[in-house]
């Protein structure tokens, strides 16, 4: 995967074959994040903050079903890429791109906690249940990193 | 080399909530959880507070660094608008009265 172009219209990347196969596999996953993984506060026990949470279950709960939405609609689109000689080509608007992200960085927590929420340099220890995360959670850090750079946001050598 | 950054000044900052008195603060307060990549979270912090590169890579580095980093001190209604944007991009976001 790699961007080809990016203008006022949008970003257009380019895909393999494989590449595409792996991302639409991929989203069909959404969502994989528990809906209680969200906690409003790290704590919460008086009323006021026992339906604080619920609210904001609710309004995660409703933004979790528009994005399955439109998961579902750009995984039904037929003309969402378009074949070319050496792939495929999708073209993203900006909006489409930060949707993207959303939806990515959930299956990719979510096959991260299923993976047992293993800390950097931990090999995850898959099983026949969860064998499925460890490969989400490369593709979807993949193409997030590649969104994120069609973005300009690059890492820095001073973060390391 | 030791690399000098000019980092803002974040205590400052966000003493811009209720100071008033009459209305509690409340801490906007991001954790790390290692799997989100240091340039997405970089970039959600753009996105969701509308800061420039430099204040975003400082917050992004102390979650990183720090295991936690203050975002904001605000108002209840500002403060739950932030962690329900965080969380829409599943970063671990809490908030807390400001004791």
């Amino acid at each position: 995967m790699k961007l080809i172009r990016s203008d006022a219209r949008g970003f257009v990347f380019h895909f393999s074959k494989r590449e595409k196969q792996l991302l639409l596999q991929t989203l069909q996953l959404y969502p994989l994040v528990p809906a209680a993984h969200h906690r409003l506060a790290r704590s919460a026990e008086s009323p006021e903050e026992l339906e604080r949470q619920r609210l904001l279950e609710e309004a995660l709960a409703e933004h979790r079903r528009e994005n399955r939405r439109q998961v579902q609609a750009f995984l039904e689109e037929p003309r969402r890429f378009v074949e070319v000689e050496s792939g495929f080509q999708l073209a993203l608007s900006a909006p489409q791109v930060e949707w993207l992200l959303q939806v990515l960085n959930d299956i990719r927590v979510g096959s991260w906690l299923a993976l047992g929420e293993p800390e950097p340099g931990e090999e995850p220890q898959p099983d026949r249940h969860n064998a499925h995360c460890l490969l989400a959670l490369e593709v979807c850090g993949l193409v997030e990193s590649v969104l994120l750079a069609a973005l300009g946001v690059q890492e820095s050598p001073r973060w390391r | 080399m030791a690399e000098t950054i000019t980092l803002p000044d974040v205590e400052r900052e966000e003493q811009t909530g209720s100071k008033s008195g009459l209305e509690p603060a409340w801490l906007v307060i991001c954790w790390n959880d290692p799997v989100n990549l240091m340039t997405y979270v970089t970039h959600v912090f753009q996105v969701v507070f509308g800061w420039n590169r430099q204040k975003a890579e400082f917050h992004m580095l102390q979650v990183h660094r720090q295991g936690k980093s203050l975002l904001a001190r605000t108002t209840l209604e500002q403060a739950e608008h932030y962690v329900h944007q965080l969380q829409k991009y599943t970063l671990h976001a809490t908030m807390e009265r400001e004791s």
